[in-house]
């Protein structure tokens, strides 16, 4: 050891150089990957592939090109151009000396220039000195007044001399140009022809790789200056993020990979190069929703600033892709941002973000579906909504129970509604996942024992308006249920909800009625739906009571399985258990127990009855006595899609992603799900009843619901308000909600009747070019009183009764979908005299009468080629549209029968007037507008 | 393998985790000749090694520990365990040293070397070593963007930094002022005076335990019992709201404890004389108040009287009752934590009509 006063080592210096030396060899290996890691970006590879890609894609489009192009037409120009150079090269002396010339001019023009810009300068600053000067000290400015009047001067001076040396030299290059104009003509042409081809050189020549550009350029460490790989990013112009403190606009940077989304010629290639599915409605520079005003995450949400694909949260669509992904990026359950990426099925729910309190968004079918099951199952009158309030209860009025079903029906239906009708809307309350054991068996049926017997303790009565109806036939009623349009709103095989769709299942499924209900009253609401439930949306059908007693008769035989039994029995002191359960909840037990012993067993089951009627909520869908304006048992869904995930109670259900679409679809299929595993009392349980959903289904609701989202973007990103837009929005919703569409396509959506016909010309018709097409007067005495325009078809416009704020949204909603200038227009009359004589030869001519009815209905036509009465035309059809509609049929009307007669406008095949088509058409309409005598709605009612 | 994870599950509980951690220090110095064996150091390194790579196979615990926040926490068990360990090892060697009439181990060394190389290179070399290893970590465990902050939807559970995990745990036994204001000040006070207060020249410069038992003792109590412990144990022990979790729990946000717990008031006036509480603030309170002043008027006093009255001549009247008055400061946390764990007790003085709560 050494001496203690010494200086010594504390340590052996030899292994601490090995030390030091060991430790900085692992520093710079660490910097080395620090550079490496930064530098390796997935992007960047997206970027490489990309480039490959895009070469590929426009050396093909470089070959389609090259083969547009006349190859004759070129050699001959480029034989031109080789001409014309020979001549000039016989006068290259006197080019060569213009070239000198041209040379020194330009020399000095150069000079001549900057010394005027710098006399300009110089005086800019003089002047400003002198200004100051006379400001602070006007006294003695005066006399350097003349040295900068000098400087302007000489400013002026030197401008001239630009001038002139300018002129100069556009006189010897026009000299010039007399001799090469032969090349440069040539050059031009050759360059025309050749525009798209060379631009497309041009770009395969970038994209070539390359030493400085590909790899210098974006080498690690060098990628400062200015690499070819970079990261690609919108700044939105109209949507933003909601940070919660502020909101920003949005930041996406996904255009970093998906390189070609608004590119065209990419659409076959995999992601994430493909180009965007429906560029037209999105993306597209000439789209509603461009890359730069909307981008891309205000749609399909997630973390736009991000540019990894797991950090960006991409959401799957199906297992397959989920474990796909886990494997290729090591993908997992986004928990990270408030709102990862819908799956690619699910996008069309954030529409709802900027088209709200509508149900019809155009180009959404998806979304337009699920707002269809979300009016059809009724959600809204449980759980408030924004854009569903104040709509009709969605299940039947049961005040006047009594005269329509028996106490025993009624509690196998509510005990489960689908074993009696297996497409019914009507979901089951009781026996469900957390009330199915057999001690819940029991709980069950006095509690569906109990609301039954209040229904019924609490119904009017009901007095048929025949009070002995005739007999029918049910093959005639089978027959007329089938053609009078019945099957649009009402499905009587056994189709599934989903099958069937929204429309279809309007009006509830006529499965298993015979078993339901009676003759009586079967006939009696067939007849006239309004004198049994004076707010039902079911329309008069205007059947005359054979007719209706045909339609009774086939009904009341259309019977099915016999539904659910009672599965327990019970006594009266269980009901006064179950019912004292219900009074202590909201009473001291000592009140509680003495108010349910003062009653007698009736008395318990009705008070017990209507206990059961609020807690599950049954008066929110059904009109009951006794509840009025009680306040519907569900929570408010109209935010529920910005609800964040912690505030959706997974409790112990582990065995689906903990997302909030998981946790609406897992809602949808088994409403009481989230009671598995948990001790409950009977009242503390889930109460939602299940509306039996698939799977499929569930989508679309959790679609809808994700949907209603929280008012976060601006203004700005919202379709502008205008009188049009508002008419649209309500005719969208009126037409919805009252089914139309179940018959007429409106704006490419709906028509579903249209399938279920042999032959689509028989169907009712399309209503998108109504506001064009037909005078609103008509249209509204039509609504009023339909009559017949092609009496060949069997289905029928019903009656529907609304009032005349409805059928003017209706007007102002067609009006709206053809932009059409109002209700009020100019329209002389044209008489018969003012006619040429011409006009009647070439009506003739045309043969319209042949498919057209003209008091008669042409004979030895099938009816797919009859035409309405052309004697309504006068009362009934604006006459601009007359003429767009003999211009093109097919354009108002795809698959019409109407032909295109006027095929070589502005001339004819017609000899008359001169074969002037336009005029040849103003004439017949003209002629048309004369006829009269047709049927009309408007002097029915005079 | 479920029964093992079962069990140290239920050592974790804080009660029995607390209670073993004393329980070990106690261990530790009395039994220190064993426990500064090479075997038992190695082993303790080895055994908590095998525990966390074990634990790793666990999805819950896993979940935990390999959070980019838990991982230095990781990092600082074996730190602590080792350190201590090895302080201690040295100071064992020098006691026996001491009893054997050697010369300790520091004074066999030169008391002086070279600034070059030995202090300037070593610190150049722990410099490379300590960016290196950042590099590498930072490379390694990646910090993600998250969502913005929301203040209607906070983190559960929301934890402090690490290094306020001791703090924050005292929030569940103190009152807010108590726990977030007055200890921690009293811990940095504390802190300064050491110098002060500490006026004792040995073991300066050298290892020793029985020359500064009382102090190493009070320390490693203090530092390593109450204080790392309690960022062990906020840091992979507390999970959603607040609550309890084995290591290898499930963090279920739906797990529910009781809190029933009870002031002394109640024990004093309801439970003990069957009566209501007393409408008069200060009377209810009283019993409270008067344990309260107990503890810190007269117990010093009583202390310098009796017990530690040998203390009391060699310190002065000053520096003793400085001394006294943290010590008892730092003995009042794991004194409520026995209390309530015990007696449920939550305060011992509630008078909530002024936001005092001891």
């Amino acid at each position: 050891m050494a001496d203690k006063k010494s200086v010594g080592h504390a340590y052996n210096i030899d292994f601490l150089n090995v030390v030091f030396a060991a430790s900085s060899l692992f520093l710079f290996v660490t910097v080395v990957w620090m550079v490496w890691d930064d530098f390796d970006r997935e992007w960047k590879d997206y970027q490489r592939r990309f480039v490959a890609l895009e070469s590929e894609v426009t050396q093909l489009n470089l070959l389609a090109a090259r083969e547009g192009v006349d190859e004759q037409r070129l050699e001959e120009l480029r034989s031109g151009r080789a001409a014309a150079e020979q001549v000039l090269a016989s006068s290259q002396r006197q080019v060569d000396e213009l070239d000198d010339q041209l040379a020194e001019i330009e020399a000095d023009l150069y000079l001549a220039n900057q010394d005027y810009n710098f006399q300009k300068a110089d005086y800019d600053v003089a002047r400003y000195a002198f200004e100051e000067h006379l400001t602070e000290h006007p006294e003695d400015a005066a006399e350097e007044r003349p040295a900068i009047d000098a400087m302007y001067d000489r400013w002026i001076e030197l401008g001239l001399e630009v001038e002139t040396l300018t002129a100069q030299r556009d006189a010897v290059r026009a000299q010039r140009s007399e001799f090469t104009s032969g090349v440069s003509d040539a050059d031009a042409a050759i360059g025309e022809m050749t525009a798209e081809t060379t631009r497309l050189e041009e770009r395969v020549a970038v994209l070539e790789v390359d030493l400085i550009n590909d790899y210098l350029l974006n080498a690690p460490l060098l990628d400062f200056m200015a690499p070819s790989l970079t990261v690609q990013q919108t700044i939105t112009e109209n949507v933003v993020d909601d940070v919660n403190f502020v909101r920003v606009r949005k930041l996406d940077r996904c255009t970093t990979c998906h390189l070609a989304i608004d590119r065209e010629g990419y659409e076959a290639y995999p992601q994430p190069f493909r180009t965007h599915p429906n560029p037209d409605t999105y993306v597209g520079s000439a789209s509603p929703h461009t890359l730069a005003t909307t981008g891309c995450t205000v749609c399909h949400e997630g973390m736009g600033q991000s540019i990894g694909f797991v950090h960006s949260s991409h959401t799957p669509t199906g297992e397959e892709q989920t474990h796909a992904w886990e494997d290729r990026y090591g993908w997992e359950e986004p928990h990270l941002w408030d709102y990862p990426m819908l799956p690619t099925n699910m996008t069309e729910a954030s529409c709802g973000k900027c088209h709200q309190e509508t149900v019809y968004v155009p180009e959404a079918a998806t979304l337009n579906m699920a707002y269809g099951l979300y009016e059809r199952a009724g959600c809204y009158a449980c759980h408030k909504t924004v854009g569903f309030e104040d709509l009709r209860r969605p299940g039947p009025n049961l005040t006047k129970i009594r005269s329509k079903l028996t106490p025993d029906w009624v509690s196998t239906w509510i005990r489960d509604p689908r074993a009696v009708k297996e497409s019914t809307w009507m979901p089951r309350v009781w026996y469900n996942s957390n009330t199915s054991s057999p001690e819940d068996a029991k709980r069950n049926e006095a509690e569906i024992d109990a609301a039954v017997a209040y229904l019924f303790a609490n119904s009017e009565d009901h007095e048929f308006a025949v009070s002995a109806p005739p007999g029918g036939n049910a093959e005639r009623g089978e027959a007329l249920v089938s053609a009078v349009g019945c099957l649009a709103c009402h499905i009587a095989e056994g189709q599934t909800r989903l099958e069937a769709g929204p429309r279809r299942t309007f009006g509830q499924p006529l499965q298993n009625i015979g078993n339901k209900t009676s003759y009586e009253w079967l006939f009696d609401w067939v007849r006239d739906p309004k004198h049994f439930s004076s707010d039902t949306y079911m329309p008069d059908l205007r059947l005359t009571d054979q007719e209706v007693a045909d339609v009774a008769t086939y009904l009341v035989g259309l019977t099915g399985p016999a539904g659910r039994t009672a599965e327990a029995t019970y006594d009266d002191a269980y009901l006064e258990e179950v019912l004292f359960d219900y009074v202590s909840s909201i009473l001291p037990t000592a009140e509680a127990r003495a108010l349910v012993d003062d009653m007698s067993v009736d008395e318990q089951r009705l008070d017990l009855g209507q206990r059961v009627i609020g807690r599950y909520g049954c008066y929110s869908c059904h009109e009951i006595a006794g509840f009025g304006d009680t306040q519907p048992i569900g929570i408010e869904l109209s935010e529920e899609g910005s609800k964040l995930l912690p505030r959706l109670d997974f409790a112990f259900v582990h065995d689906i992603p903990h997302t909030k679409v998981e946790w609406f679809k897992q809602k949808m299929r088994d409403p009481r799900a989230f009671d598995r595993s948990r001790v409950l009392q009977p009242l503390e349980e889930l109460r939602m009843p299940d509306f039996g959903i698939s799977d499929e289904e569930a989508t679309l609701f959790a679609i809808a619901i994700s949907s209603f989202q929280s008012n976060v973007q601006p203004l700005a990103a919202h379709v502008p308000r205008s009188a049009r837009h508002d008419a649209l929005q309500a005719g969208r919703n009126l037409v919805r909600r009252r089914n139309c569409i179940g018959c007429h396509e409106i704006e490419a959506d709906g028509g579903d009747y249209v399938a279920l016909l042999d032959d689509p010309s028989l169907a009712p018709p399309l209503l998108t070019p109504e506001g064009a097409k037909v005078k609103p007067e008509w249209l509204y005495a039509f609504f009023q009183a339909p009559i017949p325009i092609r009496p060949w078809l069997d289905v029928r416009m019903p009656t529907f009764g609304l009032d005349d704020g409805h059928w003017n949204t209706v007007l102002e909603y067609f009006a709206a979908i053809s932009e059409t200038v109002g209700p009020f227009r100019t329209d002389d009359p044209v008489t018969v005299a003012q006619l040429p004589a011409e006009g009647r030869e070439l009506f003739e001519l045309l043969r319209c009468q042949q498919c057209h009815v003209l008091d008669t209905i042409p004979a030895d036509q099938p009816t797919d080629n009859l035409a309405p009465d052309l004697r309504m035309a006068s009362e009934r059809l604006q006459p601009e549209w007359i003429l767009e509609w003999l211009r093109e049929p097919l354009a108002i009307q795809p698959g019409t029968r109407m032909p295109m007669l006027w095929t070589e406008l502005p001339n004819s095949f017609y000899p008359q007037f001169g074969q002037d088509g336009e005029r040849q058409m103003e004439v017949i309409r003209d002629y048309l507008l004369t006829l009269r005598g047709g049927p009309s709605p408007l002097r029915a009612g005079n | 393998m479920d029964l093992i994870k079962d069990s140290i599950n239920l050592f974790a509980d804080p009660r029995l985790f607390f209670v073993l951690s004393v329980v070990a220090l106690v261990a530790l110095i009395w039994k220190r000749e064993i426990f500064v064996r090479s075997a038992v150091g190695y082993g303790l390194m080895g055994v908590l090694a095998v525990f966390f790579v074990f634990g790793l196979f666990d999805e819950n615990f896993a979940l935990i520990i390999g959070k980019p926040d838990n991982v230095p926490i990781v990092a600082l068990i074996f730190l602590v365990v080792f350190f201590t360990w090895y302080s201690m090892r040295e100071a064992v060697r020098n006691d026996q040293r001491s009893a054997a009439g050697e010369e300790i181990i520091e004074k066999q060394e030169s008391d002086r070397v070279w600034v070059w190389p030995d202090l300037v290179y070593t610190e150049l070399i722990a410099l490379i070593l300590c960016s290196a290893i950042l590099v590498v970590w930072s490379i390694g465990l990646e910090a993600p963007i998250e969502q913005p902050a929301n203040p209607a939807n906070t983190p559960n559970p929301s934890k402090a930094p690490w290094y306020f995990l001791g703090l924050q745990e005292m929030l569940v036994y103190f009152d807010p002022w108590l726990a977030g204001v007055v200890l921690p000040s009293l811990i940095i006070v504390g802190l300064m005076a050491i110098p002060y207060i500490d006026t004792n020249p040995k073991g300066n410069g050298y290892y020793t335990f029985n020359e500064r038992k009382a102090e190493i003792t009070l320390f490693l109590f203090g530092f390593v019992v109450l204080w790392t412990s309690l960022i062990v144990l906020g840091t992979f022990l507390r999970g959603p709201n607040w609550n309890f979790f084995g290591p290898f729990e499930l963090w279920d946000i739906h797990k529910l404890e009781a809190l029933t717990n009870v002031q002394l008031s109640e024990y004093v006036w309801v439970r003990g004389l069957g009566q209501a509480l007393p409408e008069n603030i200060l009377l209810r309170e009283s019993v409270g108040i008067l344990i309260t002043i107990a503890y810190v008027a007269v117990l010093p006093v009583a202390l310098a009287k009796t017990a530690l009255k040998r203390y009391y001549t060699k310190l002065g009247a000053a520096r003793f009752y400085v001394t006294v008055m943290l010590f008892l400061m730092m003995l009042s946390l794991p004194l409520k934590m026995f209390t309530r764990w015990v007696l449920n007790l939550k305060y011992i003085v509630s008078i909530p009509e002024y936001f005092l709560n001891i």
